[in-house]
Protein backbone atom coordinates (compact mmCIF):
# COMPACT_ATOMS: atom_id res chain seq x y z
CA UNK A 1 0.00 0.00 0.00
CA UNK A 2 1.14 3.42 -0.78
CA UNK A 3 -1.41 5.22 1.33
CA UNK A 4 -1.22 6.89 4.63
CA UNK A 5 -3.38 4.19 6.93
CA UNK A 6 -5.24 6.96 9.10
CA UNK A 7 -4.93 10.66 9.64
CA UNK A 8 -5.69 12.71 12.42
CA UNK A 9 -5.77 16.42 12.41
CA UNK A 10 -5.10 18.15 15.84
CA UNK A 11 -5.20 22.37 14.66
CA UNK A 12 -5.89 22.78 11.04
CA UNK A 13 -9.64 22.55 10.89
CA UNK A 14 -10.32 24.19 13.81
CA UNK A 15 -8.01 27.15 13.33
CA UNK A 16 -9.45 27.61 9.81
CA UNK A 17 -12.38 26.50 9.41
CA UNK A 18 -13.90 30.19 10.30
CA UNK A 19 -11.19 32.22 8.86
CA UNK A 20 -11.79 32.30 5.48
CA UNK A 21 -14.37 34.76 4.26
CA UNK A 22 -13.97 38.66 4.48
CA UNK A 23 -16.81 40.95 5.45
CA UNK A 24 -17.08 44.18 4.55
CA UNK A 25 -20.64 45.10 6.58
CA UNK A 26 -18.18 46.99 9.19
CA UNK A 27 -16.70 49.01 6.32
CA UNK A 28 -19.54 49.83 4.36
CA UNK A 29 -22.62 51.98 5.35
CA UNK A 30 -26.51 51.08 4.05
CA UNK A 31 -26.04 53.18 1.35
CA UNK A 32 -22.33 51.49 0.21
CA UNK A 33 -20.95 54.06 1.39
CA UNK A 34 -17.27 53.56 3.06
CA UNK A 35 -16.86 54.59 6.40
CA UNK A 36 -14.37 56.57 7.92
CA UNK A 37 -12.60 54.29 10.11
CA UNK A 38 -9.15 55.78 12.07
CA UNK A 39 -6.68 52.50 13.82
CA UNK A 40 -4.06 53.07 16.32
CA UNK A 41 -2.53 50.46 18.50
CA UNK A 42 -1.03 52.24 21.22
CA UNK A 43 -2.74 55.77 22.83
CA UNK A 44 1.26 57.18 22.14
CA UNK A 45 0.67 57.02 18.61
CA UNK A 46 -1.43 59.03 15.98
CA UNK A 47 -4.39 57.64 14.14
CA UNK A 48 -4.41 56.21 10.53
CA UNK A 49 -7.29 56.26 8.11
CA UNK A 50 -8.47 52.68 6.98
CA UNK A 51 -9.92 51.26 3.99
CA UNK A 52 -12.18 48.72 3.55
CA UNK A 53 -9.21 45.57 2.84
CA UNK A 54 -11.10 44.06 -0.57
CA UNK A 55 -9.64 41.25 -1.51
CA UNK A 56 -8.11 40.42 1.31
CA UNK A 57 -8.90 38.52 4.39
CA UNK A 58 -9.92 39.82 7.73
CA UNK A 59 -7.08 38.99 9.90
CA UNK A 60 -4.62 40.78 7.94
CA UNK A 61 -6.57 43.44 10.59
CA UNK A 62 -6.65 41.62 13.17
CA UNK A 63 -4.41 43.72 16.64
CA UNK A 64 -2.30 40.91 18.19
CA UNK A 65 -0.61 40.84 21.58
CA UNK A 66 2.31 42.52 22.36
CA UNK A 67 4.38 41.82 24.77
CA UNK A 68 7.47 40.34 26.68
CA UNK A 69 8.90 38.34 29.12
CA UNK A 70 11.43 39.29 31.96
CA UNK A 71 12.35 38.49 35.38
CA UNK A 72 9.42 39.34 36.65
CA UNK A 73 7.28 36.88 33.93
CA UNK A 74 5.16 38.56 30.86
CA UNK A 75 4.77 41.99 30.35
CA UNK A 76 1.85 42.58 28.43
CA UNK A 77 3.30 46.01 26.60
CA UNK A 78 -0.08 46.66 24.02
CA UNK A 79 -1.44 45.49 20.74
CA UNK A 80 0.41 45.53 17.12
CA UNK A 81 -1.45 45.51 13.72
CA UNK A 82 1.06 45.02 10.49
CA UNK A 83 -1.60 46.64 8.46
CA UNK A 84 -1.22 50.19 9.96
CA UNK A 85 2.00 52.08 9.83
CA UNK A 86 4.63 51.74 12.14
CA UNK A 87 4.09 55.20 12.68
CA UNK A 88 0.62 54.42 14.14
CA UNK A 89 1.53 51.15 15.50
CA UNK A 90 4.60 52.51 18.12
CA UNK A 91 3.92 56.20 18.75
CA UNK A 92 6.44 57.33 21.43
CA UNK A 93 5.47 54.14 23.53
CA UNK A 94 9.64 53.25 24.23
CA UNK A 95 8.62 49.60 25.78
CA UNK A 96 7.63 49.64 21.92
CA UNK A 97 10.58 51.05 20.21
CA UNK A 98 13.68 48.45 20.72
CA UNK A 99 12.04 46.12 17.82
CA UNK A 100 11.44 47.21 14.71
CA UNK A 101 8.54 44.53 12.73
CA UNK A 102 7.29 44.86 8.44
CA UNK A 103 10.98 44.07 7.18
CA UNK A 104 9.87 40.77 5.45
CA UNK A 105 6.36 40.70 3.80
CA UNK A 106 6.59 42.65 0.78
CA UNK A 107 5.34 39.61 -0.79
CA UNK A 108 1.67 38.77 -1.67
CA UNK A 109 1.37 35.10 -1.95
CA UNK A 110 4.18 32.24 -2.56
CA UNK A 111 1.43 29.50 -4.64
CA UNK A 112 3.57 27.84 -6.75
CA UNK B 1 -2.81 6.86 -16.70
CA UNK B 2 -5.70 7.33 -17.60
CA UNK B 3 -8.35 10.03 -16.85
CA UNK B 4 -11.78 9.51 -15.59
CA UNK B 5 -14.94 11.75 -15.46
CA UNK B 6 -16.81 11.05 -12.28
CA UNK B 7 -19.44 12.68 -10.82
CA UNK B 8 -18.79 15.01 -7.84
CA UNK B 9 -20.17 14.15 -4.43
CA UNK B 10 -22.85 15.51 -2.91
CA UNK B 11 -21.92 18.64 -1.03
CA UNK B 12 -18.35 17.93 -2.03
CA UNK B 13 -17.58 21.92 -1.29
CA UNK B 14 -19.07 20.87 2.88
CA UNK B 15 -16.86 17.95 2.90
CA UNK B 16 -13.58 19.79 2.37
CA UNK B 17 -14.39 22.68 4.47
CA UNK B 18 -14.81 20.49 7.19
CA UNK B 19 -11.63 19.85 7.06
CA UNK B 20 -10.38 23.19 6.72
CA UNK B 21 -10.10 23.58 3.17
CA UNK B 22 -11.34 26.83 2.55
CA UNK B 23 -9.82 28.00 -0.78
CA UNK B 24 -11.39 25.41 -3.31
CA UNK B 25 -13.18 27.42 -5.34
CA UNK B 26 -12.00 31.18 -6.25
CA UNK B 27 -13.33 32.83 -9.45
CA UNK B 28 -13.25 29.20 -11.30
CA UNK B 29 -13.03 25.68 -9.23
CA UNK B 30 -9.37 24.79 -7.72
CA UNK B 31 -10.39 21.40 -6.39
CA UNK B 32 -12.29 19.67 -9.23
CA UNK B 33 -13.36 16.31 -8.33
CA UNK B 34 -15.08 16.29 -11.67
CA UNK B 35 -12.51 13.78 -12.44
CA UNK B 36 -9.92 11.52 -11.19
CA UNK B 37 -6.94 10.02 -13.09
CA UNK B 38 -6.08 6.06 -12.35
CA UNK B 39 -2.43 4.63 -12.34
CA UNK B 40 -0.93 1.66 -12.47
CA UNK B 41 1.19 0.46 -9.37
CA UNK B 42 3.95 0.51 -11.76
CA UNK B 43 3.69 3.38 -13.29
CA UNK B 44 3.73 5.15 -9.63
CA UNK B 45 6.77 2.59 -8.77
CA UNK B 46 8.40 4.62 -11.72
CA UNK B 47 7.26 7.93 -10.32
CA UNK B 48 8.74 6.92 -6.90
CA UNK B 49 11.99 5.68 -8.34
CA UNK B 50 12.53 8.72 -10.55
CA UNK B 51 11.55 11.11 -7.76
CA UNK B 52 14.56 9.41 -5.54
CA UNK B 53 17.07 9.50 -7.82
CA UNK B 54 16.33 12.88 -8.84
CA UNK B 55 17.13 13.77 -5.06
CA UNK B 56 20.47 12.81 -5.01
CA UNK B 57 21.28 14.48 -8.16
CA UNK B 58 20.09 17.67 -6.89
CA UNK B 59 22.13 17.18 -3.99
CA UNK B 60 25.17 16.36 -6.27
CA UNK B 61 24.09 19.60 -8.33
CA UNK B 62 24.29 22.15 -5.00
CA UNK B 63 27.49 20.97 -3.92
CA UNK B 64 28.80 21.74 -7.66
CA UNK B 65 27.74 25.00 -7.74
CA UNK B 66 29.14 25.30 -4.91
CA UNK B 67 32.59 23.88 -5.45
CA UNK B 68 32.50 25.72 -9.04
CA UNK B 69 31.32 28.84 -7.87
CA UNK B 70 28.58 29.30 -10.20
CA UNK B 71 26.16 31.75 -8.25
CA UNK B 72 26.34 34.11 -10.85
CA UNK B 73 24.19 31.46 -12.61
CA UNK B 74 21.07 31.88 -9.86
CA UNK B 75 21.08 35.98 -9.15
CA UNK B 76 21.92 35.47 -5.81
CA UNK B 77 23.43 38.04 -3.49
CA UNK B 78 26.60 37.68 -2.89
CA UNK B 79 26.64 38.92 0.48
CA UNK B 80 24.56 35.83 0.70
CA UNK B 81 26.81 33.18 -0.60
CA UNK B 82 28.83 32.51 2.78
CA UNK B 83 25.81 32.22 4.15
CA UNK B 84 24.36 29.63 1.70
CA UNK B 85 27.60 27.57 2.00
CA UNK B 86 27.21 27.52 5.79
CA UNK B 87 23.44 26.21 6.04
CA UNK B 88 24.96 23.23 3.44
CA UNK B 89 28.15 22.21 5.35
CA UNK B 90 26.25 22.70 8.81
CA UNK B 91 22.90 20.39 7.07
CA UNK B 92 20.36 22.81 8.64
CA UNK B 93 17.06 21.60 8.98
CA UNK B 94 15.06 20.96 5.84
CA UNK B 95 11.81 18.81 5.30
CA UNK B 96 10.60 18.94 2.18
CA UNK B 97 10.45 19.56 -1.90
CA UNK B 98 8.39 19.33 -4.98
CA UNK B 99 9.19 18.14 -8.68
CA UNK B 100 6.40 18.96 -11.12
CA UNK B 101 6.83 16.36 -13.94
CA UNK B 102 5.52 16.34 -17.68
CA UNK B 103 4.08 12.16 -17.42
CA UNK B 104 4.16 11.52 -21.15
CA UNK B 105 4.83 7.73 -22.50
CA UNK B 106 5.34 6.39 -19.29
CA UNK B 107 8.22 8.62 -18.42
CA UNK B 108 8.14 11.31 -16.10
CA UNK B 109 10.57 14.74 -17.05
CA UNK B 110 11.35 16.82 -14.38
CA UNK B 111 9.99 20.88 -15.59
CA UNK B 112 11.05 22.03 -12.27
CA UNK B 113 11.51 21.67 -9.01
CA UNK B 114 9.89 23.59 -6.17
CA UNK B 115 12.38 23.12 -3.50
CA UNK B 116 11.81 26.10 -1.29
CA UNK B 117 8.29 27.06 -0.99
CA UNK B 118 5.97 24.49 -2.55
CA UNK B 119 2.76 24.54 -2.01
CA UNK B 120 -0.53 22.37 -2.65
CA UNK B 121 0.47 20.36 0.29
CA UNK B 122 -2.63 20.42 2.32
CA UNK B 123 -4.96 18.88 -0.95
CA UNK B 124 -2.38 15.99 -1.86
CA UNK B 125 -1.58 15.01 1.65
CA UNK B 126 -5.46 15.43 3.40
CA UNK B 127 -8.27 16.41 0.62
CA UNK B 128 -7.33 13.45 -1.54
CA UNK B 129 -6.75 10.99 1.33
CA UNK B 130 -10.02 11.72 2.25
CA UNK B 131 -11.44 11.95 -1.26
CA UNK B 132 -10.56 8.74 -1.70
CA UNK B 133 -11.86 7.17 1.29
CA UNK B 134 -15.36 8.25 -0.08
CA UNK B 135 -14.79 7.38 -3.52
CA UNK B 136 -13.53 3.78 -3.01
CA UNK B 137 -11.51 3.31 -0.01
CA UNK B 138 -10.28 -0.12 -0.83
CA UNK B 139 -8.11 1.72 -3.51
CA UNK B 140 -4.57 2.85 -3.08
CA UNK B 141 -3.29 6.47 -3.64
CA UNK B 142 0.51 7.32 -3.78
CA UNK B 143 0.31 9.23 -0.63
CA UNK B 144 2.09 8.98 2.68
CA UNK B 145 2.85 12.78 2.97
CA UNK B 146 0.66 12.91 6.55
CA UNK B 147 2.90 10.17 8.39
CA UNK B 148 5.99 11.13 6.83
CA UNK B 149 5.71 14.66 7.76
CA UNK B 150 5.59 13.94 10.86
CA UNK B 151 7.99 11.31 11.02
CA UNK B 152 10.80 13.42 9.94
CA UNK B 153 9.53 16.41 12.44
CA UNK B 154 10.15 13.80 15.15
CA UNK B 155 13.88 13.07 13.27
CA UNK B 156 14.08 16.67 12.91
CA UNK B 157 13.52 17.74 16.53
CA UNK B 158 16.72 16.61 18.25
CA UNK B 159 18.60 18.67 15.12
CA UNK B 160 16.41 22.04 16.34
CA UNK B 161 17.59 24.44 18.73
CA UNK B 162 15.62 23.88 22.18
CA UNK B 163 13.01 25.65 22.79
CA UNK B 164 9.66 26.62 19.92
CA UNK B 165 9.99 26.08 16.38
CA UNK B 166 8.12 29.27 14.70
CA UNK B 167 6.17 28.64 11.52
CA UNK B 168 5.50 31.83 9.63
CA UNK B 169 3.69 33.09 6.41
CA UNK B 170 1.76 35.82 4.67
CA UNK B 171 -1.20 36.94 6.42
CA UNK B 172 -3.16 37.67 2.77
CA UNK B 173 -3.10 34.08 1.62
CA UNK B 174 -5.77 31.78 2.86
CA UNK B 175 -3.65 29.08 1.14
CA UNK B 176 -0.47 30.02 2.09
CA UNK B 177 -2.10 30.07 5.58
CA UNK B 178 -3.54 26.01 5.16
CA UNK B 179 -0.27 24.80 4.04
CA UNK B 180 1.63 26.16 7.01
CA UNK B 181 -0.55 24.90 9.45
CA UNK B 182 -0.64 21.82 8.25
CA UNK B 183 2.84 21.64 8.64
CA UNK B 184 2.25 23.26 12.32
CA UNK B 185 -0.11 20.63 12.75
CA UNK B 186 1.73 17.53 11.67
CA UNK B 187 4.76 19.23 13.94
CA UNK B 188 2.45 19.14 17.15
CA UNK B 189 1.83 15.86 16.49
CA UNK B 190 5.49 14.80 16.26
CA UNK B 191 5.96 16.47 19.60
CA UNK B 192 7.23 19.66 18.71
CA UNK B 193 6.28 23.02 20.74
CA UNK B 194 5.33 25.82 17.66
CA UNK B 195 3.93 29.01 17.37
CA UNK B 196 2.73 30.63 14.64
CA UNK B 197 3.56 34.43 13.71
CA UNK B 198 2.80 35.73 10.10
CA UNK B 199 5.85 36.91 8.19
CA UNK B 200 5.58 40.68 8.67
CA UNK B 201 5.37 40.55 12.06
CA UNK B 202 8.63 39.37 12.62
CA UNK B 203 10.82 41.45 14.62
CA UNK B 204 13.87 42.22 14.74
CA UNK B 205 15.59 43.26 18.15
CA UNK B 206 17.88 46.03 17.04
CA UNK B 207 19.72 45.26 20.78
CA UNK B 208 20.08 42.15 20.88
CA UNK B 209 20.29 41.66 16.82
CA UNK B 210 17.68 38.62 17.13
CA UNK B 211 14.55 38.11 15.41
CA UNK B 212 11.57 37.86 17.56
CA UNK B 213 7.61 36.76 17.51
CA UNK B 214 4.83 39.07 18.89
CA UNK B 215 5.88 38.29 22.81
CA UNK B 216 8.96 38.90 21.88
CA UNK B 217 10.00 35.62 22.42
CA UNK B 218 13.31 35.39 20.31
CA UNK B 219 12.68 32.75 17.25
CA UNK B 220 15.60 30.14 17.17
CA UNK B 221 14.17 27.53 14.80
CA UNK B 222 11.07 28.62 12.07
CA UNK B 223 9.83 27.28 9.06
CA UNK B 224 8.99 29.77 6.24
CA UNK B 225 6.43 29.24 3.54
CA UNK B 226 8.21 32.47 2.10
CA UNK B 227 10.61 32.41 -1.03
CA UNK B 228 14.29 33.03 -0.20
CA UNK B 229 14.44 35.07 -3.03
CA UNK B 230 12.31 37.89 -1.20
CA UNK B 231 13.56 37.13 1.95
CA UNK B 232 16.91 38.05 0.96
CA UNK B 233 15.83 41.21 -1.34
CA UNK B 234 13.51 42.82 1.54
CA UNK B 235 14.90 44.57 4.82
CA UNK B 236 15.36 42.42 7.14
CA UNK B 237 17.43 40.09 4.94
CA UNK B 238 20.80 41.56 5.74
CA UNK B 239 19.69 40.49 9.41
CA UNK B 240 19.75 37.30 8.79
CA UNK B 241 23.23 37.49 8.12
CA UNK B 242 23.76 39.13 11.75
CA UNK B 243 21.54 36.88 13.74
CA UNK B 244 23.14 36.28 16.98
CA UNK B 245 21.16 33.75 17.39
CA UNK B 246 21.97 31.51 14.06
CA UNK B 247 18.52 30.52 13.55
CA UNK B 248 17.66 27.74 11.34
CA UNK B 249 15.73 28.73 8.88
CA UNK B 250 13.34 25.84 7.20
CA UNK B 251 13.90 25.44 4.60
CA UNK B 252 17.47 26.39 4.64
CA UNK B 253 18.86 29.22 2.15
CA UNK B 254 20.94 26.04 0.13
CA UNK B 255 17.69 25.64 -1.31
CA UNK B 256 17.94 28.73 -2.92
CA UNK B 257 19.73 26.83 -5.53
CA UNK B 258 17.47 23.75 -6.14
CA UNK B 259 14.48 25.90 -6.58
CA UNK B 260 16.19 28.46 -9.04
CA UNK B 261 15.71 27.26 -12.62
CA UNK B 262 19.07 27.72 -13.57
CA UNK B 263 19.76 24.54 -11.45
CA UNK B 264 18.23 22.89 -14.51
CA UNK B 265 20.93 23.52 -17.11
CA UNK B 266 22.91 22.58 -14.13
CA UNK B 267 21.60 18.88 -13.92
CA UNK B 268 21.72 18.15 -17.36
CA UNK B 269 25.76 19.52 -18.26
CA UNK B 270 25.99 16.79 -14.80
CA UNK B 271 23.82 13.97 -15.92
CA UNK B 272 22.98 13.78 -19.22
CA UNK B 273 21.94 9.89 -19.06
CA UNK B 274 19.46 10.73 -16.62
CA UNK B 275 16.30 9.16 -18.09
CA UNK B 276 14.12 12.01 -15.92
CA UNK B 277 16.04 14.96 -17.24
CA UNK B 278 15.36 17.12 -20.13
CA UNK B 279 18.13 18.70 -22.09
CA UNK B 280 18.76 22.61 -20.71
CA UNK B 281 21.06 25.14 -21.96
CA UNK B 282 21.81 28.64 -20.45
CA UNK B 283 22.15 29.89 -24.14
CA UNK B 284 19.43 30.10 -26.46
CA UNK B 285 20.08 28.12 -30.08
CA UNK B 286 21.09 25.52 -28.32
CA UNK B 287 17.05 23.83 -29.30
CA UNK B 288 15.01 24.37 -31.65
CA UNK B 289 11.81 23.23 -29.82
CA UNK B 290 12.19 24.51 -25.97
CA UNK B 291 10.67 26.00 -23.23
CA UNK B 292 12.09 29.52 -22.19
CA UNK B 293 11.77 29.78 -18.64
CA UNK B 294 12.62 32.72 -16.03
CA UNK B 295 15.47 31.46 -13.67
CA UNK B 296 13.16 33.20 -10.96
CA UNK B 297 9.23 33.11 -11.58
CA UNK B 298 5.97 31.67 -9.51
CA UNK B 299 2.84 30.00 -11.23
CA UNK B 300 3.40 29.20 -15.10
CA UNK B 301 4.40 33.14 -15.41
CA UNK B 302 6.75 34.78 -17.92
CA UNK B 303 6.84 31.00 -20.18
CA UNK B 304 7.33 30.72 -23.90
CA UNK B 305 6.49 27.53 -25.58
CA UNK B 306 8.50 27.53 -28.75
CA UNK B 307 8.25 24.79 -31.70
CA UNK B 308 10.83 25.59 -34.58
CA UNK B 309 9.71 29.11 -35.59
CA UNK B 310 6.56 29.05 -33.54
CA UNK B 311 5.38 30.38 -30.73
CA UNK B 312 3.15 27.33 -29.07
CA UNK B 313 1.78 29.49 -26.29
CA UNK B 314 3.11 32.53 -23.95
CA UNK B 315 1.91 33.92 -20.42
CA UNK B 316 2.18 37.25 -19.29
CA UNK B 317 4.44 38.03 -16.05
CA UNK B 318 6.34 40.30 -14.12
CA UNK B 319 9.71 37.88 -13.73
CA UNK B 320 12.62 37.74 -16.17
CA UNK B 321 14.96 40.45 -15.22
CA UNK B 322 17.38 37.96 -13.41
CA UNK B 323 17.67 36.07 -16.84
CA UNK B 324 16.15 32.64 -18.56
CA UNK B 325 16.98 29.10 -19.35
CA UNK B 326 16.20 27.46 -22.29
CA UNK B 327 14.70 23.85 -21.39
CA UNK B 328 13.72 20.62 -24.62
CA UNK B 329 10.03 21.20 -25.15
CA UNK B 330 8.25 19.16 -23.50
CA UNK B 331 4.42 19.17 -24.06
CA UNK B 332 1.91 18.07 -21.31
CA UNK B 333 -0.18 15.12 -22.36
CA UNK B 334 -3.65 15.99 -23.65
CA UNK B 335 -6.76 14.41 -22.17
CA UNK B 336 -9.59 15.79 -24.36
CA UNK B 337 -8.16 19.28 -23.66
CA UNK B 338 -6.94 18.48 -20.37
CA UNK B 339 -3.21 19.14 -19.79
CA UNK B 340 -1.72 17.24 -16.25
CA UNK B 341 1.23 18.09 -14.32
CA UNK B 342 2.38 15.83 -12.07
CA UNK B 343 3.60 17.00 -8.63
CA UNK B 344 5.55 14.67 -6.70
CA UNK B 345 6.66 15.31 -2.97
CA UNK B 346 9.78 14.72 -1.51
CA UNK B 347 9.44 14.32 2.19
CA UNK B 348 12.19 13.79 5.01
CA UNK B 349 14.57 12.72 1.29
CA UNK B 350 12.07 10.10 0.05
CA UNK B 351 9.22 10.31 -1.88
CA UNK B 352 6.33 10.83 -0.30
CA UNK B 353 3.40 10.90 -2.43
CA UNK B 354 1.81 13.47 -5.72
CA UNK B 355 -0.54 15.68 -6.36
CA UNK B 356 -1.55 16.51 -9.92
CA UNK B 357 -2.92 20.38 -11.06
CA UNK B 358 -4.76 20.22 -14.63
CA UNK B 359 -4.57 23.30 -16.92
CA UNK B 360 -6.60 23.89 -20.74
CA UNK B 361 -3.40 25.07 -21.60
CA UNK B 362 0.27 23.78 -21.66
CA UNK B 363 1.62 26.22 -19.09
CA UNK B 364 0.32 25.60 -15.77
CA UNK B 365 -0.69 28.70 -14.06
CA UNK B 366 -2.62 29.84 -10.84
CA UNK B 367 -5.96 28.69 -12.63
CA UNK B 368 -4.81 24.86 -12.59
CA UNK B 369 -7.52 22.57 -11.02
CA UNK B 370 -6.03 19.70 -8.62
CA UNK B 371 -7.49 16.70 -9.47
CA UNK B 372 -7.33 13.79 -7.37
CA UNK B 373 -6.28 10.09 -8.18
CA UNK B 374 -5.83 6.38 -7.24
CA UNK B 375 -4.01 3.01 -8.17
CA UNK B 376 -5.46 1.01 -9.55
Amino acid sequence: MKKTKQISLVLITAALASCHRSNNQDWVNANGEHRKVYIRSDSTAPYTQMFHPFGALLWYYAFRPYGHYDYFGYRRVGYYSSAISQHSNIGTNAAKSGIIRGGFGSGFSVSS
Amino acid sequence: MKRLPLTPRNNWQKQVEKLGFGFHTTNVPYWDESACYEFSMDEILLIERASAELWDLCLGAVQYVMDNNLYHYFAIPETFIPYIERTWQEDHPAIYGRYDFCYKDGVPKLLEFNADTPTSLYEAGIIQWYWLQDFDKSKDQFNSVHEKLIDYWKYLHAYLYPGNLHFTCVKASLEDLTNTEYLRDCAIQAGLTTKLVFIDDIGWDTNAQVFVDMEDTPIKNIFKLYPWEWMVTEEFGVNILADKNKTFWIEPAWKMLLSNKAILPILWQLYPDCPWLLPAYFEPGRLTDYAKKPILSREGANIELVRGATTLHSTPGAYGAEGYIYQQLATLPDFDGNHPVLRSWIIGQEPAGMGIRESTTLVTDNLSRFIPHFIS
